[in-house]
Protein backbone atom coordinates (compact mmCIF):
# COMPACT_ATOMS: atom_id res chain seq x y z
CA UNK A 1 0.00 0.00 0.00
CA UNK A 2 0.58 3.69 -0.85
CA UNK A 3 0.31 6.92 0.56
CA UNK A 4 0.83 10.20 -1.24
CA UNK A 5 3.02 13.07 0.07
CA UNK A 6 1.93 16.74 0.56
CA UNK A 7 4.34 19.11 0.06
CA UNK A 8 4.37 20.91 3.33
CA UNK A 9 5.86 24.48 1.78
CA UNK A 10 3.69 24.61 -0.93
CA UNK A 11 0.95 22.40 -0.15
CA UNK A 12 0.76 20.78 -3.39
CA UNK A 13 0.77 16.94 -3.73
CA UNK A 14 4.80 15.92 -4.09
CA UNK A 15 6.30 14.02 -6.56
CA UNK A 16 7.21 11.36 -4.26
CA UNK A 17 4.86 8.40 -2.86
CA UNK A 18 5.50 6.92 0.19
CA UNK A 19 5.18 2.63 0.41
CA UNK A 20 4.09 2.14 3.82
CA UNK A 21 5.05 -1.05 4.63
CA UNK A 22 8.68 0.16 5.39
CA UNK A 23 8.10 4.25 5.08
CA UNK A 24 10.31 4.46 2.04
CA UNK A 25 9.96 7.55 -0.08
CA UNK A 26 9.67 6.83 -3.81
CA UNK A 27 10.69 9.58 -6.04
CA UNK A 28 8.61 9.82 -9.29
CA UNK A 29 11.82 8.77 -11.35
CA UNK A 30 10.88 5.96 -14.43
CA UNK A 31 14.17 4.78 -13.93
CA UNK A 32 13.86 3.83 -10.11
CA UNK A 33 12.61 0.46 -9.98
CA UNK A 34 10.73 1.22 -6.89
CA UNK A 35 8.34 3.84 -8.84
CA UNK A 36 8.51 1.07 -11.53
CA UNK A 37 6.85 -1.12 -9.07
CA UNK A 38 4.37 1.21 -7.56
CA UNK A 39 3.11 1.76 -10.96
CA UNK A 40 2.55 -1.96 -11.77
CA UNK A 41 1.62 -2.31 -8.20
CA UNK A 42 -1.58 0.13 -8.42
CA UNK A 43 -2.28 -0.76 -12.20
CA UNK A 44 -2.65 -4.68 -10.72
CA UNK A 45 -5.58 -2.76 -8.12
CA UNK A 46 -3.33 -2.19 -4.92
CA UNK A 47 -4.47 0.71 -2.89
CA UNK A 48 -3.49 4.06 -3.07
CA UNK A 49 -4.08 6.52 0.05
CA UNK A 50 -4.07 10.56 0.22
CA UNK A 51 -1.86 12.56 2.02
CA UNK A 52 -4.47 12.45 4.79
CA UNK A 53 -4.40 8.58 5.07
CA UNK A 54 -8.07 8.55 3.26
CA UNK A 55 -7.87 5.14 0.79
CA UNK A 56 -8.82 6.62 -3.05
CA UNK A 57 -11.16 5.34 -4.90
CA UNK A 58 -10.36 3.71 -8.04
CA UNK A 59 -11.55 6.03 -10.18
CA UNK A 60 -9.27 8.78 -8.12
CA UNK A 61 -6.27 6.59 -7.84
CA UNK A 62 -6.44 6.08 -11.74
CA UNK A 63 -6.50 9.54 -12.29
CA UNK A 64 -3.67 10.09 -10.15
CA UNK A 65 -1.76 7.46 -12.08
CA UNK A 66 -2.59 8.93 -15.57
CA UNK A 67 -0.72 12.18 -14.74
CA UNK A 68 2.80 10.45 -13.86
CA UNK A 69 5.30 10.63 -15.56
CA UNK B 1 68.47 -0.89 -16.63
CA UNK B 2 67.49 0.14 -19.97
CA UNK B 3 63.95 0.97 -21.44
CA UNK B 4 61.93 -0.33 -24.66
CA UNK B 5 60.66 2.44 -26.56
CA UNK B 6 59.02 1.01 -29.64
CA UNK B 7 55.23 1.18 -31.19
CA UNK B 8 54.36 -2.64 -30.96
CA UNK B 9 54.97 -5.55 -29.34
CA UNK B 10 54.13 -8.85 -31.19
CA UNK B 11 54.60 -12.38 -30.83
CA UNK B 12 57.08 -14.20 -33.26
CA UNK B 13 54.56 -14.48 -35.87
CA UNK B 14 53.30 -10.95 -35.80
CA UNK B 15 50.30 -11.62 -33.98
CA UNK B 16 48.70 -10.89 -30.36
CA UNK B 17 49.81 -13.47 -28.14
CA UNK B 18 52.96 -12.13 -26.87
CA UNK B 19 53.12 -12.22 -23.18
CA UNK B 20 54.79 -10.36 -20.59
CA UNK B 21 55.63 -12.96 -17.42
CA UNK B 22 53.29 -15.21 -18.24
CA UNK B 23 50.60 -12.34 -19.22
CA UNK B 24 49.01 -11.69 -22.61
CA UNK B 25 47.68 -8.20 -22.24
CA UNK B 26 44.83 -7.35 -24.75
CA UNK B 27 41.90 -4.69 -24.78
CA UNK B 28 39.71 -7.11 -22.86
CA UNK B 29 41.81 -8.22 -20.16
CA UNK B 30 43.32 -5.26 -18.42
CA UNK B 31 42.29 -3.35 -15.33
CA UNK B 32 38.61 -2.73 -15.62
CA UNK B 33 37.70 -5.31 -17.89
CA UNK B 34 35.31 -7.23 -15.28
CA UNK B 35 31.79 -5.99 -15.80
CA UNK B 36 30.41 -7.10 -12.30
CA UNK B 37 31.02 -4.77 -9.66
CA UNK B 38 31.85 -6.06 -5.91
CA UNK B 39 32.33 -9.67 -7.63
CA UNK B 40 34.74 -10.48 -4.47
CA UNK B 41 31.62 -9.62 -2.35
CA UNK B 42 33.71 -7.21 -0.27
CA UNK B 43 31.41 -4.44 -0.14
CA UNK B 44 27.92 -4.94 2.36
CA UNK B 45 26.87 -1.28 2.93
CA UNK B 46 23.39 -2.73 4.08
CA UNK B 47 24.11 -5.08 6.39
CA UNK B 48 27.38 -5.10 8.08
CA UNK B 49 27.72 -8.76 7.32
CA UNK B 50 24.51 -9.57 8.79
CA UNK B 51 22.23 -12.24 7.69
CA UNK B 52 19.43 -11.67 5.33
CA UNK B 53 16.27 -14.07 4.61
CA UNK B 54 15.43 -13.75 1.36
CA UNK B 55 11.97 -13.41 0.38
CA UNK B 56 9.56 -12.15 -2.82
CA UNK B 57 10.63 -8.89 -2.14
CA UNK B 58 14.24 -8.32 -3.32
CA UNK B 59 16.84 -8.10 -0.64
CA UNK B 60 20.13 -7.87 -0.63
CA UNK B 61 22.84 -9.18 1.41
CA UNK B 62 26.80 -7.91 0.45
CA UNK B 63 25.87 -4.80 -2.14
CA UNK B 64 24.50 -5.43 -5.76
CA UNK B 65 24.10 -9.20 -5.80
CA UNK B 66 20.24 -9.62 -5.26
CA UNK B 67 18.53 -12.80 -3.60
CA UNK B 68 15.11 -13.36 -5.48
CA UNK B 69 12.59 -15.77 -4.42
CA UNK B 70 9.31 -17.13 -5.26
CA UNK B 71 8.41 -17.45 -2.17
CA UNK B 72 9.17 -16.36 1.30
CA UNK B 73 11.70 -17.47 3.79
CA UNK B 74 13.60 -20.47 2.17
CA UNK B 75 17.22 -19.62 2.30
CA UNK B 76 19.44 -16.99 4.21
CA UNK B 77 21.96 -14.90 2.72
CA UNK B 78 25.41 -13.45 4.36
CA UNK B 79 28.24 -12.19 3.66
CA UNK B 80 31.33 -14.81 4.92
CA UNK B 81 27.90 -17.34 5.56
CA UNK B 82 29.60 -19.90 7.64
CA UNK B 83 33.13 -18.39 8.14
CA UNK B 84 35.12 -21.08 5.97
CA UNK B 85 38.41 -19.97 4.36
CA UNK B 86 37.79 -17.96 1.11
CA UNK B 87 39.54 -19.21 -1.72
CA UNK B 88 42.79 -17.77 -2.04
CA UNK B 89 43.48 -14.34 -2.76
CA UNK B 90 40.20 -13.50 -1.59
CA UNK B 91 38.78 -12.00 1.82
CA UNK B 92 35.11 -12.38 1.21
CA UNK B 93 32.54 -14.39 -0.25
CA UNK B 94 28.76 -14.71 -0.05
CA UNK B 95 27.24 -17.31 1.25
CA UNK B 96 23.63 -18.75 1.09
CA UNK B 97 22.26 -21.49 3.12
CA UNK B 98 18.80 -23.52 2.74
CA UNK B 99 16.59 -22.84 5.72
CA UNK B 100 14.36 -25.88 4.11
CA UNK B 101 13.73 -29.01 2.13
CA UNK B 102 11.88 -27.12 -0.14
CA UNK B 103 9.84 -28.55 -3.37
CA UNK B 104 10.23 -26.96 -6.51
CA UNK B 105 6.90 -25.63 -7.93
CA UNK B 106 7.16 -25.43 -11.79
CA UNK B 107 7.17 -21.61 -11.61
CA UNK B 108 9.42 -21.67 -8.36
CA UNK B 109 12.79 -19.36 -8.35
CA UNK B 110 15.55 -19.18 -5.95
CA UNK B 111 18.03 -17.01 -6.98
CA UNK B 112 21.57 -14.69 -6.92
CA UNK B 113 21.37 -12.61 -9.53
CA UNK B 114 23.71 -9.34 -10.44
CA UNK B 115 22.30 -6.67 -13.28
CA UNK B 116 24.59 -5.15 -15.21
CA UNK B 117 23.75 -1.81 -15.98
CA UNK B 118 23.38 -1.11 -19.93
CA UNK B 119 25.73 1.96 -19.95
CA UNK B 120 28.24 -0.53 -18.93
CA UNK B 121 27.66 -3.32 -21.47
CA UNK B 122 27.04 -1.25 -24.69
CA UNK B 123 30.42 -2.16 -26.17
CA UNK B 124 29.25 -6.17 -25.96
CA UNK B 125 26.56 -4.69 -28.82
CA UNK B 126 24.02 -7.77 -27.72
CA UNK B 127 20.77 -7.57 -30.08
CA UNK B 128 23.02 -6.71 -33.07
CA UNK B 129 24.59 -8.94 -35.45
CA UNK B 130 28.18 -7.59 -33.48
CA UNK B 131 27.28 -9.29 -30.60
CA UNK B 132 30.71 -9.88 -28.76
CA UNK B 133 31.19 -13.26 -26.46
CA UNK B 134 31.88 -12.94 -22.98
CA UNK B 135 33.32 -15.26 -20.30
CA UNK B 136 31.33 -15.78 -16.76
CA UNK B 137 33.77 -16.94 -14.12
CA UNK B 138 33.72 -17.38 -10.71
CA UNK B 139 34.47 -19.37 -7.52
CA UNK B 140 31.97 -21.39 -6.09
CA UNK B 141 31.50 -24.02 -3.18
CA UNK B 142 28.29 -26.22 -1.83
CA UNK B 143 27.70 -28.74 0.50
CA UNK B 144 26.16 -30.48 -2.44
CA UNK B 145 27.68 -31.82 -5.68
CA UNK B 146 26.49 -32.25 -8.93
CA UNK B 147 25.15 -29.91 -12.18
CA UNK B 148 24.25 -26.50 -11.05
CA UNK B 149 22.88 -23.62 -13.16
CA UNK B 150 22.29 -20.44 -13.98
CA UNK B 151 21.08 -18.30 -16.36
CA UNK B 152 21.41 -14.70 -18.58
CA UNK B 153 18.74 -12.58 -19.31
CA UNK B 154 18.13 -9.65 -20.92
CA UNK B 155 16.33 -6.49 -18.99
CA UNK B 156 12.69 -8.21 -20.08
CA UNK B 157 14.01 -11.60 -19.54
CA UNK B 158 12.50 -13.03 -22.77
CA UNK B 159 16.28 -13.77 -24.14
CA UNK B 160 17.75 -16.36 -21.82
CA UNK B 161 20.96 -18.35 -22.04
CA UNK B 162 21.04 -21.01 -19.11
CA UNK B 163 24.28 -22.52 -17.99
CA UNK B 164 25.56 -25.44 -16.16
CA UNK B 165 28.90 -25.98 -14.00
CA UNK B 166 30.08 -28.97 -12.29
CA UNK B 167 30.81 -29.16 -8.90
CA UNK B 168 32.28 -32.54 -8.10
CA UNK B 169 33.72 -32.20 -4.45
CA UNK B 170 31.60 -30.77 -1.97
CA UNK B 171 32.67 -27.97 0.33
CA UNK B 172 35.76 -27.27 -1.70
CA UNK B 173 36.13 -24.06 -3.95
CA UNK B 174 36.21 -24.99 -7.38
CA UNK B 175 37.06 -22.39 -10.09
CA UNK B 176 33.98 -21.89 -13.21
CA UNK B 177 34.36 -20.40 -16.70
CA UNK B 178 31.19 -20.39 -18.74
CA UNK B 179 31.92 -18.68 -22.27
CA UNK B 180 28.84 -17.31 -23.71
CA UNK B 181 28.53 -16.39 -27.32
CA UNK B 182 26.86 -12.87 -27.95
CA UNK B 183 23.27 -12.71 -28.45
CA UNK B 184 22.61 -11.34 -31.62
CA UNK B 185 18.61 -11.08 -31.03
CA UNK B 186 16.31 -9.10 -28.62
CA UNK B 187 16.33 -6.31 -27.03
CA UNK B 188 19.33 -5.49 -24.57
CA UNK B 189 19.32 -2.09 -23.45
CA UNK B 190 22.52 0.55 -23.30
CA UNK B 191 20.78 3.10 -21.06
CA UNK B 192 21.18 3.63 -17.13
CA UNK B 193 18.72 0.57 -17.16
CA UNK B 194 19.04 -2.97 -16.87
CA UNK B 195 21.91 -4.03 -19.43
CA UNK B 196 22.59 -7.95 -18.38
CA UNK B 197 21.11 -9.89 -16.06
CA UNK B 198 23.34 -12.80 -14.53
CA UNK B 199 21.79 -15.02 -12.20
CA UNK B 200 23.04 -18.35 -10.87
CA UNK B 201 20.40 -20.66 -9.14
CA UNK B 202 19.63 -22.17 -5.86
CA UNK B 203 16.60 -24.29 -7.50
CA UNK B 204 14.00 -23.33 -10.12
CA UNK B 205 10.94 -24.94 -11.43
CA UNK B 206 10.74 -26.95 -14.42
CA UNK B 207 8.91 -23.78 -16.75
CA UNK B 208 11.54 -21.43 -15.66
CA UNK B 209 14.34 -23.91 -16.55
CA UNK B 210 15.61 -24.61 -20.14
CA UNK B 211 18.30 -26.23 -22.59
CA UNK B 212 22.00 -24.64 -21.17
CA UNK B 213 24.43 -23.87 -23.66
CA UNK B 214 21.79 -21.70 -26.43
CA UNK B 215 19.77 -18.47 -26.80
CA UNK B 216 16.10 -19.11 -25.96
CA UNK B 217 13.30 -16.13 -26.26
CA UNK B 218 11.65 -17.72 -23.08
CA UNK B 219 12.36 -16.87 -19.66
CA UNK B 220 14.60 -19.41 -18.12
CA UNK B 221 16.58 -18.93 -14.91
CA UNK B 222 18.49 -22.05 -14.72
CA UNK B 223 19.56 -24.84 -16.87
CA UNK B 224 17.09 -28.35 -17.07
CA UNK B 225 17.92 -30.81 -14.30
CA UNK B 226 20.23 -28.60 -12.24
CA UNK B 227 20.74 -29.29 -8.29
CA UNK B 228 17.87 -27.87 -6.04
CA UNK B 229 20.12 -26.19 -3.23
CA UNK B 230 17.05 -25.08 -1.33
CA UNK B 231 15.35 -28.99 -1.62
CA UNK B 232 17.90 -29.62 1.04
CA UNK B 233 17.72 -28.24 4.52
CA UNK B 234 20.80 -26.51 5.67
CA UNK B 235 22.51 -26.97 2.46
CA UNK B 236 25.20 -24.20 1.46
CA UNK B 237 26.90 -22.62 -1.67
CA UNK B 238 29.27 -19.82 -1.55
CA UNK B 239 30.20 -17.89 -4.49
CA UNK B 240 33.37 -15.06 -5.10
CA UNK B 241 35.24 -13.88 -7.19
CA UNK B 242 32.79 -12.99 -10.22
CA UNK B 243 33.95 -12.00 -13.26
CA UNK B 244 32.17 -11.33 -16.62
CA UNK B 245 34.31 -10.07 -19.21
CA UNK B 246 34.41 -9.71 -23.11
CA UNK B 247 36.01 -12.40 -24.99
CA UNK B 248 36.20 -16.16 -24.91
CA UNK B 249 38.77 -16.60 -22.19
CA UNK B 250 38.62 -16.72 -18.06
CA UNK B 251 41.57 -13.92 -17.43
CA UNK B 252 42.48 -13.38 -13.59
CA UNK B 253 39.98 -11.90 -11.63
CA UNK B 254 40.17 -7.85 -11.75
CA UNK B 255 41.35 -6.48 -8.69
CA UNK B 256 39.85 -2.76 -8.08
CA UNK B 257 41.35 -0.94 -4.54
CA UNK B 258 38.44 -1.08 -2.15
CA UNK B 259 37.57 2.78 -2.85
CA UNK B 260 36.95 2.31 -6.16
CA UNK B 261 34.76 -0.37 -6.03
CA UNK B 262 32.53 1.24 -3.11
CA UNK B 263 32.36 4.18 -5.15
CA UNK B 264 30.95 1.81 -8.10
CA UNK B 265 28.52 0.14 -5.48
CA UNK B 266 27.26 4.13 -4.23
CA UNK B 267 26.03 4.55 -7.84
CA UNK B 268 23.05 2.27 -6.50
CA UNK B 269 23.28 2.10 -2.69
CA UNK B 270 24.60 4.53 -0.13
CA UNK B 271 24.61 5.26 3.00
CA UNK B 272 23.48 8.68 4.52
CA UNK B 273 27.21 10.68 5.02
CA UNK B 274 27.93 12.67 8.33
CA UNK B 275 28.00 16.23 8.43
CA UNK B 276 25.10 17.44 6.60
CA UNK B 277 23.67 20.39 8.25
CA UNK B 278 20.03 21.74 8.50
CA UNK B 279 17.86 23.67 10.90
CA UNK B 280 15.51 22.69 13.50
CA UNK B 281 12.16 24.27 11.78
CA UNK B 282 9.91 22.99 14.51
CA UNK B 283 10.81 21.25 18.18
CA UNK B 284 10.23 18.10 15.92
CA UNK B 285 11.80 18.11 12.69
CA UNK B 286 15.15 19.28 11.35
CA UNK B 287 15.33 20.29 7.75
CA UNK B 288 18.50 19.32 6.23
CA UNK B 289 20.39 19.08 2.80
CA UNK B 290 22.50 16.05 2.04
CA UNK B 291 24.79 15.94 -1.19
CA UNK B 292 25.83 12.65 -2.76
CA UNK B 293 29.36 11.54 -2.97
CA UNK B 294 28.84 9.82 -5.92
CA UNK B 295 25.69 10.78 -8.63
CA UNK B 296 23.45 7.63 -8.55
CA UNK B 297 21.79 6.30 -11.15
CA UNK B 298 18.67 7.72 -10.71
CA UNK B 299 16.44 9.74 -8.37
CA UNK B 300 17.07 7.65 -5.37
CA UNK B 301 14.01 6.02 -2.90
CA UNK B 302 14.85 7.27 0.88
CA UNK B 303 14.59 4.39 3.39
CA UNK B 304 14.92 5.48 7.13
CA UNK B 305 17.23 2.73 8.29
CA UNK B 306 18.26 3.22 11.84
CA UNK B 307 17.91 6.16 14.16
CA UNK B 308 20.54 8.79 14.24
CA UNK B 309 21.74 11.35 15.83
CA UNK B 310 22.42 15.12 15.30
CA UNK B 311 23.27 18.23 17.27
CA UNK B 312 21.15 20.77 18.28
CA UNK B 313 23.44 23.89 18.53
CA UNK B 314 20.47 25.31 20.84
CA UNK B 315 20.76 22.65 23.49
CA UNK B 316 22.10 19.54 22.91
CA UNK B 317 22.07 16.22 20.99
CA UNK B 318 19.26 14.77 19.32
CA UNK B 319 18.06 11.28 17.82
CA UNK B 320 16.61 11.23 14.82
CA UNK B 321 13.69 8.65 14.30
CA UNK B 322 12.56 9.24 11.34
CA UNK B 323 13.49 10.33 7.67
CA UNK B 324 11.37 11.54 4.69
CA UNK B 325 12.06 13.47 1.34
CA UNK B 326 11.47 17.43 1.95
CA UNK B 327 8.29 17.45 -0.78
CA UNK B 328 9.87 16.72 -4.39
CA UNK B 329 13.26 17.73 -3.15
CA UNK B 330 15.58 15.17 -4.63
CA UNK B 331 17.84 14.20 -7.45
CA UNK B 332 20.40 11.95 -8.56
CA UNK B 333 23.45 14.37 -6.83
CA UNK B 334 21.29 15.05 -3.47
CA UNK B 335 18.50 15.82 -1.39
CA UNK B 336 16.20 18.07 0.66
CA UNK B 337 15.29 16.04 3.76
CA UNK B 338 13.31 16.17 6.90
CA UNK B 339 14.19 14.08 9.97
CA UNK B 340 11.75 13.88 12.78
CA UNK B 341 12.84 14.27 17.02
CA UNK B 342 11.54 15.69 19.88
CA UNK B 343 12.47 17.97 22.29
CA UNK B 344 14.50 20.28 19.47
CA UNK B 345 15.42 24.14 19.58
CA UNK B 346 13.04 25.70 16.82
CA UNK B 347 15.11 27.91 14.60
CA UNK B 348 18.57 25.93 16.05
CA UNK B 349 20.90 24.64 13.88
CA UNK B 350 21.11 20.91 13.24
CA UNK B 351 24.42 18.87 12.21
CA UNK B 352 23.99 14.95 11.41
CA UNK B 353 26.73 13.55 12.74
CA UNK B 354 25.48 9.90 12.33
CA UNK B 355 23.47 8.75 9.62
CA UNK B 356 20.41 5.80 9.52
CA UNK B 357 19.40 6.82 6.06
CA UNK B 358 19.74 4.44 2.82
CA UNK B 359 19.57 5.70 -0.79
CA UNK B 360 18.73 2.95 -3.06
CA UNK B 361 18.59 3.43 -7.20
CA UNK B 362 19.21 -0.67 -7.42
CA UNK B 363 18.64 -1.30 -10.91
Amino acid sequence: MYKQVKDLITGSIANVIVRISDGASIPFDPANTDYQAFKQDIAEGKPLQDADGNEMTAEAAQEFMRNLP
Amino acid sequence: MSTIAVNTITDASGGTTATINGYTPTVSNMAGRNRIINGDMRIDQRNAGASVTAGTSNTYAVDRFINQASVDSKFTVQQNAGSVTPPAGFANYLGATSSAATSLGASDYYLIRHFIEGLNCSDLAWGTADAKTVTLSFLVRSSLTGTFGGAINNSAANRSYPFTYSISSANTWTQISVTIPGDTSGTWLTTNGVGIRVGFSLGTGSTLSGTAGSWSGSTYFSATGATSVVGTNGATFYITGVQLEKGSTATSFDYRPYGTELQLCQRYYQVGSSGAVGKFTSTTNLGYGIVFPIPMRSTPTVSHTANYSAVDLGVADVTITNTTINGSRISTTGAALNGTTTGATSGAIGIVFSNGTGFSSEL
